[in-house]
């Protein structure tokens, strides 16, 4: 049993199982990325979603069947790569900014989480940061302040030097999670069900 | 030796390339797939992705145009005919590919 993603591709519906549907969408994010042709690229990207979709019918036929990986990386396989270059190249490390190749075991970094803020998510930050419960941390911080005002001082320091976690890339480093196309798309999830 | 053969010759077909989609389309006008089909035939291309850049260049440049055909299933579908602009460059890529194929016939004396 797998999980399945709707998806539009050049105006027409498909399903696709999870694991299709990452690889197709780092497969496009790095065709764009080779395009090179600034204005005009979202209308090559058009026309590519237009025959991706014509591939998946063909593959398909009338059944009413998922898209699975291997039908994925067959079409990729055969659209290739706009510099006429291997798409399997860089397999999979596609999404990830060369930047945090290093950080790909994903240390965690410290972020105010905004989205699980009571004040400014200095205290949920925190807790992502040591992978504890947000209400030990917020407890401390009552305490702290209550035995003569460290904990605010501490709070307001914390508040002015983190930042807040914005984008995706940065509520995965937050978790301590690999900057992956999936990962980021747990992070948009796991924000859009609150 | 293999390699570096594939790679001049890879070379070769990209610098031509441009030239066959719109020796293609003075034939008569077409669809993305089947022009496609016709490079893909004629070995000039290995992976479709490399074409869709190249039309949207070429029409942007005035050497092709494309009209929206409907389709009796799915979405309309761009069809390309090439232009008169188009139609120059073709008679001008005409002697330079004459003339090339004259150099390398002398210079092989």
């Amino acid at each position: 049993m797998k999980k399945v993603v709707n998806v539009g591709i050049g105006g027409r519906t498909f399903v696709l199982e999870e694991d299709a549907y990452v690889k197709m969408e780092s497969y496009l994010s790095s065709f764009k990325s080779k395009i090179n042709m600034g204005f005009q690229e979202n209308e090559v990207m058009d026309d590519l979603e237009m025959r991706i979709a014509d591939l998946f019918e063909a593959k398909l036929g009338s059944r009413n069947e998922v898209v699975t990986l291997q039908m994925v990386e067959e079409i990729i396989s055969r659209l290739g790569m706009p510099d006429g270059s291997s798409p399997f190249e860089k397999d999979g490390e596609t999404s990830s900014s060369p930047s945090s190749s290093a950080e790909n075991k994903g240390p965690r970094k410290f972020y105010r989480d905004y989205d699980n803020r009571a004040i400014a998510g200095v205290c949920s930050g925190l807790a992502q940061y040591l992978n504890i419960d947000v209400v030990l941390v917020r407890i401390l911080f009552v305490v702290l302040t209550l035995l003569g005002s460290a904990g605010i001082w501490v709070y307001i320091i914390l508040w002015i030097v983190a930042p807040k976690a914005v984008t995706a890339a940065q509520k995965c480093e937050m978790r301590g999670w690999p900057v992956t196309a999936e990962n980021i798309r747990r992070t948009s999830q796991s924000q859009s069900r609150k | 030796m293999e390699y570096i053969v594939d790679n001049i010759k890879s070379q070769m077909r990209k610098g031509l390339l441009e030239y066959c989609i719109l020796l293609i389309l003075n034939k008569k006008e077409a669809y993305a797939s089947s022009i496609i089909e016709e490079l893909k035939q004629a070995n000039m291309i290995v992976v479709e992705g490399t074409l869709y850049p190249l039309l949207i260049r070429q029409k942007n440049q005035g050497l092709l145009n494309y009209r929206w055909e409907e389709s009796t299933q799915g979405p309309p579908r761009k069809y390309y005919m090439i232009t008169d602009k188009g139609r120059s460059l073709i008679s001008e890529m005409d002697l330079a590919w004459q003339e090339i194929v004259s150099t390398i016939e002398t210079i092989r004396k």
